[in-house]
C-alpha cells in the first residue's frame, strides 16, 4: 500500500515537473501568425497611408472635420438648406463631437507618418535617408496644417519614446521647424531620382509622385514658400523672408505637375471617404450641401468657365412659402417680410427671372425657371430663415465633385497643393517685392495650371475678366491673387480656410455675419472662425500642456487670432 | 505531453454519435436494473416536514446506497428484507432504521445539534461551511428552477449580496453583467469566472456586446457563454466571492467564481423520468409616456411641401384637431392622435422551456440525461431564439478503488434577428415616430425602388429592419469531461481529469439594398471557433495528527490550453437588388478575412491546507503558481498566496440558544494575465489598400514587452451566526480589495506616436460590506415561514492610473457633451480634489452666472457650458434584498423584492424624446411658448450685467438647446422591485398511485413584475444596450425590459 502510494505520488510529481518544465514554447505561442516581419516587407508598404490618410481619411473624420468644419469654413459650401439636417450655424458653435473628430483626425494621422519616419530613419527598421526625406516633407504638411487649424501643437517632443506627455510648441516654433526639414529633405534628395531599386523604390506606392524624387523636391520647395509666405509679416517671423529667397532662388517649383491624390471610391468608406460617399449614402437631402455665394458669385459675375464645373445650376421650379401665422410662431411671422426680400435679394444679385405671386396674406408661390441660374447659397445662415432657404433655391456642387454614385472613382481629386498655387505663390511674392519674376506672368500661368486642373479653356478669361488682371495697387492685386488661389483650392477646404484667414480675403467670407435674424452667430458672436477649439481628449489627456498653450497663445476659442495673423 | 491529448484533435463528435451512445447506456440500465426487492421512502425533517434533498441511504449489509431526490424520495434494493438502513444528513443526526419486511418507510430526521452543512468549495472540494474562512453563497437547484431566466445569471439577481446584475435589455439569449464586489478593473470585462463541475468554461462573447470601445452607435448583444447553461441541468450555484475564495483557480478568478454543479443520476432506484415545462410571456415592462396632442410638423406647423414636411419628422406640429391634413403619404387624412403606436410596435413575447430527463444507477455507476428545448420570442416582431440542449452525465465505480465521472454536453443556438441598440439601433426608430402616425402605417416598408418607405427624409423604418434587414446567428457548442478517481485508502486519493469546451459561433449581418445608410447594401458573415481544454489533477490526503488536530492537503496542476480563430467576408453592393447574399455582391467588393488559430497557454501548480483544532479552529493556506504563455518570459512565473481563519465561538461558549457563532478572517493575493500577443508591436497587411497598393500598418496601441501580472490583493473579515433553534441567522462580511499593475490600454496623447499604450497601470481599491439576516417567524409542521435580507455597500476607488492621466473614458456621446469614466481619486477639478471612481458620470451644463441664475443669450435661449462637471456615477450606493419561502403543507409560496439605491446615469432617449416633442415632458408651453426664468448679459464678458430675460421662445427651441445639456437628463436609478414570484403545489403522491406518477407539481411564476418605486419615469434604469465595461450609466435606445408571467409544471415517473 505504502509503495503504491509513493509509485503514484512519483508519477505526479513528474507530471508537475512537466508543467514547471513545459514552458519553453510559450514565446512561440505567444507570436501572432498574423504579424508580418522586417525581413518580409518594405518601407514603401507604409508610405501610401501616410500620403493619404491626411488628405482621404476615413468617413468619421472627412465628414466632421473636412466636410462640417474646413469646407464651410473656406467659404466653398454650406448646410442649413430647407431639407439640411443642420442649419448653417453648425461648427460655428462648439461641438465637442465634431471638433474633437478633427483633432483626432491630426492625432491618428501622426501615428502613420510617426511610424514611416522610425522606420525609415537612422537605426530604423528600413534605413534609407532618401525615404526619410519624402517622409519629412509629408511631415512639414501635415505639421502647417495642423498648427493652421488649432495653433499651439505638440511638435519638438512629439514621437519621442521617452516622451508620455509632449509639450505643445509655439506656432513660430512649428514653422521655423518645418522649413529646416523642407531644407534638410531637399539637401538629402540632391539629384537622386528614386529611393533605391526594387522594394527600395517607393514606386507605384506613392501614389502622388510615383516614386519621382526630383519632382519631391519641386513640391517641397513649393510647399516651403507657402509655408513661408504665411509666416510673412508674423512677429518674430524673420526666417520667413530668408526663406522666401531661398525658395525663389532655387527656382524649383511645381510647374507642369501638381500634388494631386487620385480618389480611390471603391475601398471602404471607412478607410478612405469622399464626398461621393456622403452625398449618396444617406437617403434624403439631411446630409447634402450646397455651393456657397462668395463662390457662385465670383465664378458666375467673371464668366469663368469652372463655374459649371464646379456646380450646377438651381433646380427651381413652383416652390411656396408659407408665413407662420402670428399666433403659432410670432417671431417667424415678424421677420417673414425681411427673410423674404433677402431671398428675393439673392435672386435680383444673380439676375434671375422670377416671379413672386402672393397668395391670400401666408402663401407666396415663387417661380424660376427650372435649371437655368447659378445661385449660391449664403454662408452661416441661421435656424430662423432654415425653413425659407429651399433646396431648389441653391446650386448644389457637380458631378465632377460628388460623383455619380457613392462608388463612382470618375471624380475631382483630392489637391495636397496644385502647380496653380504654386504660381499664385510666386506672383504674390513678386508683387511683395521677393526675387525677380514677373508677377503678371507668373499670375496668368496660374489662372492656365488652374483651369487645366478642370479641364477648361480659360483663355477668354485670361484675356478679358478683370479678376484675371494685376492691375491695381499692391493690395488690390494681392486681393486677386489671393481670390484666385481661393478658387483654385476649392474642395481643399483646410487650405483654403487658412488663406482666408491670411489675406483677408474674399472678404466677404472674413468680415463675418452680424444680422441673426438672417445669420446664425456661434459661439463667436458671427466672428470670422481663427481656429478650432481644443478638443476634449486633449485636455484629458495632457491637460497641463494645453493649459500651458493656451496662456501663450489666447483664449480657447473658435475666435482667437493665430500667430501669424498677428 | 502529447498534443492529441486536446479536444480539437479528436475526432468529431456528431450528434448522431451522442444519440447513439445515450440509447446504449439507457438500455445497459435498464438491464442492470431488473431486482426483486426495492424499498421505497421518503425523508423529511422531523420539525418542519420538509423534504431533506440529498440525503445518504446505505443498506447496513451491503454497504449499497442512494440519496434522496428532489422530494426527499428514495429507492434502494436490498437483499434481505431484515436489513437496516442507515439515513444521514448534514446538519441532522444519523438515523438507523431496522425494515423488518417493510417496503415503503418514511424517515424523520432531527436537526442536529451542530450544524456540519456540506457546501463546495474551489477545485470542487467539498467542505464543512464551519471551517471556511471566507463568505461564500450557495443556490440550490429550486432557487433556481421555480421562475427561470434563459440566461441562468439572471438568477442570482437580488439573491446574493454584494453581486449585482445587470440585465441586456436586448431580449433572449442576451448577456448579463455579473459584477462582484466592484469593479476591479478598468479595461478587461469585470466578470467572474464560470466554473462547472469543476471545469472551467468559456464566457467570451461575440458582437460588440462583450467588447470594448466608446461608440454608442449600434450594438448587438449575441450573449456570452454563460446562458449555454442549462438550468434544469443545475443542482447547486455557489457564489466565491472575490479573491479569497478563488485564490485556487488563479488568474482568472479576481471578479470572484461562480461555482455550478450539474446533477448526476442516482443511484438505486431503477430507472427516473422526469418532464417538465415552462412557459411564460414576456410584455414590456415600463414604456415611455408620450403626449397626444401635437402631431408631425415644426414650429407650430406642418408644411405643405411634402419634401421638406418630410424634413420635420419631430412632433412639434400644430394640434391634432381631426381635420384633413397633408400626411406623409401624400394623401389627406385625418390629424389624430395614435396614443399607442408605440405599444403596439411590441407583441407578447414568448418562452417555452421544455425538458425531459432521465436518470437511474445502480451500484455499479448512475447516469443522467436530459435534453431541454427552448424557444423563445422576442417581443419584436421576427426575431428570437431557438436552443437544445442535450446532456448527459455518467458515473462509474469500476473498481471498488477506481472509479469515473464524465459528462457530455450539445449545444446548439439559432438566433434570429437580434436587435440593434443604441442611438442607431431599432428603437431611435421607434421611440419617435410622429404622435400622429398610426405604426401600422409604416408596415409597408419599401417603395418600388426597393428603397426604404418613412414618413421622414432620412427613410428609415423600424419594419425594415424586421423584415428586410439580416441577422442570423448560430452557435455549436460541445462541452465535457472525464475525471477518473482512484481511492487509495479513506486518507488518501488521486483525481484525473480533462476538461474540453468548443464553440463555434457564426454571425450573418445583412443591410438590405435600398437601406437608408447603405443604399445599395451590404451582407457581413463571420465564423468564430474558440476551444478550451484543462488538463488537471488533484491529490487529495487527510489525516488526524492527534485526536485533536485534524489535516488535510490537497496537491494539485493544471494545464490550461485555449485557442481561437475567425474568418468571414464583408461584402457589399448587391447586383439583385433582392438577393442578399455574397454571390450577389459586386465581385471588387468583398473582403474576406482570415484570422488563424490563436493561442494561450496557462500552466499552474497549487496546494491547499488545512489543520482544523477540536472543531474550534481552522488554519487554511493555499497557494498557487501560474506560468501563462501571454507574458514576458522574465514575468511569466507568479505565485499567489491566501491564509484564512476560522473560529467557531459557539463551541467555547456552549449557550443552548446559540446554535452556531464563526468568526473569520481571511487574506488573498491573485495574479492575473492578458491576452495572447500583447508583447511587441508588429506589422499587419491591410485587408484593402488606396487604389490597390499593398500596404502594411501597425498597431495604434503601443505594446509593452515587460508586461507583469496584474495584482489582487483582498482582504476580508466576517461573522456567522445561527439562533434559537435556527430561526435567526445573520452573515456579516467587511471586505478590502486592492488591485494594483492593471494591465491596461489608456488612451495616451497622440503626439507620442501611438493613440493608445497597454501597460501596468494604477491601483484601484474596493471596499464593502455585506449582510445577510435571516428569520423564521413562522415554525409549525404545516406553515413555515423564512425571510431573509441580504445587504451590500461598495465603495470603488481609482487610486492612480499613468503620469498625466487623471482619467479613463468609457463612454462618451455621439456630440461629447457627456463621458462615463473612472476618475483618479483626489484629481484637482477647478481647484477642489474630487473623489475618484469607476462610473464616474461628467457632463456638460446649463450655463449659470456667479448668482447661480440660469443665463440666456439675446435670444432668449438657455446656454451650455462647454467645461463638463460632474453629474453622478452609476454605481449604486447600495443594493439588497428580502426573499420570503413560506411553505403550508404542500404549497410554497415564494417571492423576491430587489432593491438598487443611489447611483446615477444619463438617458440620452430622453433627451432625444424631449428634442423631438413626443416626450409628455413637452406638452407645457406649446401655444404661448416660454420665456426663461434667466437672465442676459448686456454689458461685456468681463464686466457683465445681468438683465431679466424678456424674451419668449418656441418651446420647441428651449427643448432644443436644454436636450444637448448633459445635466437635464441625469437621473436617479434608484428602483425596488418586485423581482420573482413563484406559487408552487406539489400534489399529493396519493392520486397518482396507480399511474406510474411519482410526483407532479404545478406553478405560477412572474419575473420583474412591477416597480416599487422608480425614480426614472420612462426607463427601467437597470436596462443596459450593452453588457460590457463601455456602455454603463447610460440609456441610448434600449428596448424596454420586459415583466414575464407563465406557468411551470414538473412530472416525475
Amino acid at each position: 500500500m505504502k509503495n503504491n502510494i509513493l509509485k503514484y505520488l512519483l508519477v505526479f510529481l513528474v507530471f508537475a515537473g512537466t508543467i514547471t518544465s513545459c514552458t519553453k514554447d510559450f514565446n512561440e505561442i505567444n507570436k501572432n501568425p498574423n504579424a508580418i516581419l522586417p525581413d518580409e516587407a518594405s518601407a514603401r508598404y507604409f508610405l501610401t497611408k501616410a500620403e493619404y490618410r491626411l488628405y482621404a481619411s476615413g468617413r468619421y473624420t472627412y465628414w466632421r472635420a473636412n466636410l462640417i468644419h474646413a469646407d464651410r469654413y473656406a467659404g466653398y459650401f454650406c448646410f442649413g438648406n430647407s431639407g439640411s439636417w443642420w442649419n448653417d450655424e453648425l461648427g460655428y458653435k462648439f461641438h465637442g463631437g465634431y471638433t474633437g473628430a478633427t483633432w483626432g483626425l491630426y492625432g491618428g494621422y501622426f501615428g502613420v507618418i510617426n511610424t514611416f519616419l522610425k522606420l525609415t530613419q537612422q537605426g530604423g527598421d528600413f534605413e534609407n535617408p532618401l525615404m526619410e526625406a519624402v517622409g519629412k516633407i509629408l511631415e512639414a504638411l501635415y505639421y502647417q496644417q495642423y498648427t493652421d487649424v488649432f495653433g499651439e501643437v505638440p511638435y519638438s517632443e512629439a514621437g519621442d519614446p521617452d516622451i508620455k506627455l509632449p509639450k505643445f510648441d509655439t506656432q513660430k516654433d512649428i514653422y521655423q521647424g518645418i522649413i529646416n526639414e523642407l531644407n534638410e529633405a531637399m539637401a538629402t534628395i540632391g539629384d537622386a531620382t528614386a529611393t533605391g531599386t526594387g522594394v527600395d523604390d517607393l514606386g507605384s506606392n506613392d501614389v502622388i509622385f510615383g516614386g519621382d524624387l526630383q519632382k519631391w523636391k519641386k513640391f517641397a520647395n513649393s510647399a516651403k514658400l507657402r509655408i513661408a509666405l504665411r509666416a510673412y509679416g508674423a512677429p518674430g517671423a524673420d526666417f520667413a523672408e530668408t526663406a522666401i529667397n531661398e525658395c525663389l532662388s532655387s527656382g524649383q517649383f511645381m510647374e507642369d505637375f501638381g500634388a494631386i491624390l487620385e480618389k480611390d471610391n471603391a475601398i471602404s468608406q471607412w478607410n478612405s471617404s469622399s464626398y461621393a460617399d456622403i452625398w449618396h449614402r444617406f437617403g434624403g437631402k439631411g446630409s447634402k450641401w450646397k455651393v456657397s455665394q462668395t463662390m457662385i458669385n465670383y465664378l458666375r459675375d467673371y464668366n469663368d468657365p469652372r463655374l459649371e464645373k464646379y456646380a450646377d445650376p438651381i433646380p427651381g421650379g413652383d416652390i411656396s412659402l408659407k408665413r407662420p401665422l402670428a399666433k403659432d410662431n410670432e417671431e417667424a411671422y415678424n421677420k417673414f417680410p425681411k427673410r423674404l426680400d433677402f431671398i428675393k435679394s439673392l435672386f435680383d444679385e444673380a439676375k434671375v427671372e422670377y416671379t413672386v405671386e402672393n397668395v391670400g396674406d401666408t402663401i407666396f408661390n415663387i417661380s424660376i425657371p427650372e435649371n437655368t441660374y447659378y445661385v449660391g447659397q449664403p454662408t452661416r445662415l441661421g435656424s430662423g430663415i432654415k425653413s425659407m432657404a429651399k433646396w431648389e433655391f441653391f446650386s448644389s456642387p457637380d458631378l465632377y465633385v460628388i460623383g455619380l454614385d457613392p462608388d463612382d472613382n470618375n471624380i475631382a481629386p483630392e489637391i495636397i497643393m496644385t502647380a496653380a498655387e504654386t504660381y499664385f505663390l510666386r506672383a504674390e511674392a513678386a508683387v511683395r517685392g521677393f526675387g525677380a519674376g514677373n508677377a503678371q506672368e507668373l499670375f496668368t500661368k496660374g489662372i492656365e495650371a488652374a483651369m487645366a486642373l478642370y479641364n477648361v479653356d480659360g483663355s477668354d478669361y485670361i484675356a478679358n475678366a478683370d479678376l484675371a488682371q494685376l492691375n491695381g495697387s499692391d493690395e488690390e492685386n494681392l486681393e486677386k491673387i489671393a481670390i484666385q488661389r481661393w478658387i483654385a483650392s476649392y474642395t481643399d477646404g483646410f487650405e483654403g480656410w487658412a488663406d482666408v484667414r491670411k489675406s483677408g480675403y474674399p472678404k466677404a467670407l472674413s468680415q463675418g455675419v452680424s444680422d441673426p435674424d438672417i445669420y446664425g452667430l456661434g459661439d463667436i458672436d458671427g466672428d470670422y472662425p481663427t481656429r478650432m477649439q481644443y478638443a476634449g481628449s486633449a485636455y484629458n489627456l495632457n491637460g497641463a500642456h494645453v493649459d500651458e498653450a493656451v496662456a501663450r497663445q489666447g483664449a480657447d476659442k473658435q475666435n482667437t487670432p493665430l500667430w501669424w495673423q498677428k | 505531453m502529447k498534443r492529441n491529448f486536446y479536444f480539437t484533435d479528436l475526432p468529431k463528435i456528431t450528434v448522431r454519435r451522442v444519440l447513439n451512445s445515450i440509447l446504449f447506456l439507457f438500455l445497459l440500465f435498464i438491464g442492470t436494473s431488473l431486482s426483486a426487492q426495492t424499498i421505497h421512502g421518503n425523508v423529511k425533517d422531523a420539525d418542519t416536514g420538509e423534504a431533506l434533498i440529498g440525503a445518504s441511504v446505505i443498506d447496513v449489509e451491503t454497504g449499497n446506497g442512494t440519496i434522496t431526490d428532489l422530494d426527499g424520495n428514495f429507492s434502494i434494493k436490498v437483499k434481505s428484507p431484515s436489513t437496516s438502513l442507515k439515513i444521514s444528513f448534514v446538519g441532522y443526526d444519523d438515523f438507523v432504521l431496522a425494515l423488518n419486511g417493510q417496503n415503503n418507510v418514511v424517515v424523520q430526521l432531527l436537526s442536529g445539534t451542530k450544524l456540519n452543512e456540506v457546501v463546495v468549495t474551489a477545485l470542487g472540494i467539498s467542505r464543512e461551511k464551519k471551517a471556511i474562512g471566507y463568505a461564500m453563497t450557495e443556490l440550490k437547484s429550486d432557487d433556481i428552477n421555480d421562475a427561470k431566466e434563459t440566461n441562468i445569471v439572471n438568477q442570482l439577481a437580488g439573491r446574493v449580496a454584494g453581486v449585482n446584475i445587470t440585465k441586456s435589455s436586448a431580449g433572449p439569449g442576451s448577456g448579463s453583467r455579473v459584477i462582484i464586489r466592484g469593479n476591479n478593473s478598468l479595461s478587461g470585462n469585470n466578470q467572474p469566472l464560470y466554473v462547472v463541475d469543476g471545469v472551467p468554461v468559456d464566457n467570451s462573447g461575440f458582437g460588440s456586446a462583450n467588447g470594448s470601445g466608446t461608440a454608442n452607435y449600434k450594438r448587438t448583444d449575441y450573449g456570452t457563454g454563460i446562458s449555454d447553461i442549462n438550468p434544469d441541468d443545475i443542482e447547486s450555484v455557489s457564489v466565491l466571492k472575490g479573491p479569497n475564495a478563488a485564490a485556487l483557480y488563479g488568474s482568472r478568478a479576481a471578479n470572484g467564481v461562480i461555482l455550478i454543479t450539474t446533477k448526476k443520476g442516482t443511484g438505486g432506484k431503477g430507472l427516473g423520468v422526469t418532464y417538465s415545462t415552462y412557459y411564460t410571456m414576456e410584455t414590456p415592462m415600463l414604456l415611455p409616456k408620450y403626449q397626444n396632442k401635437y402631431g408631425m410638423g415644426s414650429l407650430g406647423q406642418i408644411d405643405d411641401d411634402l419634401e421638406t414636411y418630410k424634413t420635420h419628422s419631430g412632433s412639434w406640429g400644430p394640434k391634432m384637431d381631426g381635420s384633413e391634413r397633408l400626411y406623409w403619404t401624400g394623401e389627406k387624412k385625418k390629424y389624430t392622435a395614435a396614443p399607442n403606436n408605440i405599444k403596439n410596435f411590441f407583441r407578447t413575447g414568448s418562452n417555452f422551456i421544455n425538458t425531459l430527463a432521465f436518470d437511474g444507477g445502480n451500484s455499479f455507476g448512475t447516469f443522467r440525461f436530459s435534453y431541454t428545448n427552448t424557444k423563445a420570442n422576442s417581443i419584436l416582431e421576427n426575431s428570437g431564439l431557438q436552443r437544445h440542449n442535450f446532456n448527459l452525465r455518467a458515473g462509474a465505480n469500476l473498481t471498488d478503488k477506481l472509479s469515473l465521472d464524465a459528462k457530455v454536453t450539445y449545444f446548439i443556438q439559432n438566433g434570429k434577428n437580434r436587435p440593434d441598440q443604441g442611438t442607431e439601433g431599432i428603437m431611435a426608430y421607434v421611440y419617435g415616430i410622429p404622435r400622429n402616425i398610426p405604426i401600422a402605417d409604416l408596415k409597408d416598408y419599401q417603395n418600388d425602388d426597393y428603397s426604404s418607405r418613412s414618413y421622414n427624409s432620412l427613410g428609415s423604418n423600424p419594419y425594415w429592419i424586421l423584415y428586410s434587414d439580416r441577422n442570423d446567428d448560430r452557435r455549436n457548442r460541445i462541452q465535457g469531461f472525464t475525471k477518473l478517481t482512484y481511492k487509495f485508502s479513506d486518507h488518501f486519493s488521486i483525481m484525473g481529469r480533462i476538461g474540453l469546451d468548443n464553440i463555434d459561433q457564426n454571425i450573418e449581418r445583412v443591410s438590405a439594398y435600398g437601406h437608408w445608410f447603405y443604399p445599395t447594401g451590404g451582407i457581413n458573415f463571420s465564423d468564430h471557433k474558440t476551444a478550451e481544454s484543462n488538463m488537471d489533477f488533484l491529490a487529495m490526503y487527510n489525516t488526524k495528527f492527534t485526536s485533536d488536530l485534524d489535516f488535510d492537503f490537497n496537491f494539485g496542476g493544471n494545464m490550461m490550453r485555449r485557442t481561437f480563430s475567425s474568418q468571414g467576408i464583408n461584402a457589399s453592393s448587391f447586383r439583385i437588388p433582392t438577393k442578399a447574399t455574397v454571390t450577389s455582391t459586386k465581385p471588387d467588393k468583398r473582403y474576406p478575412f482570415y484570422n488563424p488559430q490563436g493561442e494561450k497557454r496557462i500552466n499552474s501548480l497549487y496546494f491547499s491546507s488545512q489543520f482544523g483544532y477540536k472543531n474550534f479552529a481552522y488554519l487554511d493556506i493555499t497557494g498557487r503558481n501560474d506560468w501563462s504563455s501571454t507574458l514576458p518570459e522574465s514575468n511569466r512565473s507568479y505565485f499567489y498566496p491566501s491564509v484564512s481563519l476560522s473560529f467557531l465561538l459557539s463551541e467555547l461558549l456552549n449557550v443552548n440558544a446559540l446554535n452556531y457563532s464563526k468568526l473569520r478572517f481571511s487574506y488573498a493575493k491573485v495574479g492575473s494575465d492578458t491576452g495572447p500577443y500583447k508583447l511587441t508591436n508588429s506589422f499587419f497587411l491591410d485587408g484593402e489598400g488606396y487604389l490597390g497598393r499593398t500596404t502594411l500598418s501597425t498597431s495604434s496601441t503601443r505594446l509593452n514587452p515587460n508586461l507583469k501580472p496584474e495584482q489582487t490583493k483582498s482582504f476580508e473579515i466576517g461573522y456567522e451566526t445561527k439562533m434559537f433553534d435556527n430561526r435567526f441567522y445573520l452573515d456579516l462580511t467587511y471586505y478590502s480589495i486592492k488591485t494594483n499593475d492593471l494591465i491596461t490600454t489608456v488612451p495616451v496623447p497622440p503626439a507620442s506616436g501611438y493613440s493608445r499604450e497597454l501597460t501596468n497601470v494604477g491601483e484601484m481599491t474596493n471596499k464593502g460590506i455585506e449582510a445577510v439576516v435571516g428569520f423564521v417567524p413562522v415554525k409549525t409542521s404545516d406553515l413555515t415561514w423564512d425571510i431573509s435580507f441580504n445587504f451590500a455597500k461598495n465603495d470603488n476607488r481609482l487610486i492612480k492610473l499613468i503620469e498625466g492621466v487623471d482619467n479613463f473614458v468609457f463612454t462618451t456621446t455621439n456630440s461629447g457633451n457627456l463621458v462615463v469614466q473612472a476618475t483618479v481619486d483626489g484629481t484637482e477639478i477647478d481647484g477642489k480634489k474630487v473623489e475618484g471612481h469607476f462610473g464616474d458620470i461628467y457632463g456638460t451644463e446649463l450655463m449659470r452666472n456667479d448668482a447661480g441664475q440660469l443665463v440666456v443669450d439675446a435670444t432668449g435661449h438657455p446656454q451650455r457650458t462647454g467645461k463638463k462637471v460632474y453629474l453622478g456615477n452609476y454605481q449604486p450606493d447600495w443594493t439588497g434584498g428580502m426573499f420570503n419561502v413560506i411553505n403550508y403543507k404542500n404549497l410554497a409560496f415564494k417571492f423576491l423584492i430587489d432593491a438598487r439605491i443611489g447611483g446615477q446615469l444619463y438617458s440620452g432617449t430622453d433627451a432625444g424624446l424631449d428634442a423631438s416633442g413626443v416626450s409628455e415632458r413637452t406638452l407645457a408651453g406649446r401655444e404661448e411658448g416660454i420665456v426663461v426664468d434667466g437672465v442676459v448679459n448686456t454689458g461685456t464678458e468681463e464686466e457683465p450685467v445681468w438683465e431679466k430675460n424678456t424674451v419668449n421662445i418656441p418651446i420647441q427651441e428651449y427643448f432644443g438647446s436644454i436636450s444637448g445639456a448633459a445635466s437635464e437628463y441625469i437621473y436617479d436609478q434608484t428602483n425596488i422591485r418586485l423581482r420573482e414570484v413563484s406559487l408552487t403545489y406539489k400534489m399529493p403522491s396519493s392520486l397518482f398511485s396507480k399511474t406510474g406518477i411519482k410526483g407532479v407539481s404545478i406553478g405560477l411564476v412572474g419575473r420583474n413584475l412591477m416597480f416599487f418605486k422608480n425614480a426614472l419615469e420612462n426607463f427601467d434604469p437597470e436596462s443596459t444596450y450593452s453588457t460590457s465595461n463601455f456602455a454603463q450609466g447610460v440609456l441610448f435606445y434600449n428596448l424596454p425590459s420586459t415583466k414575464s408571467l407563465g406557468v411551470n409544471l414538473r412530472v416525475k415517473f
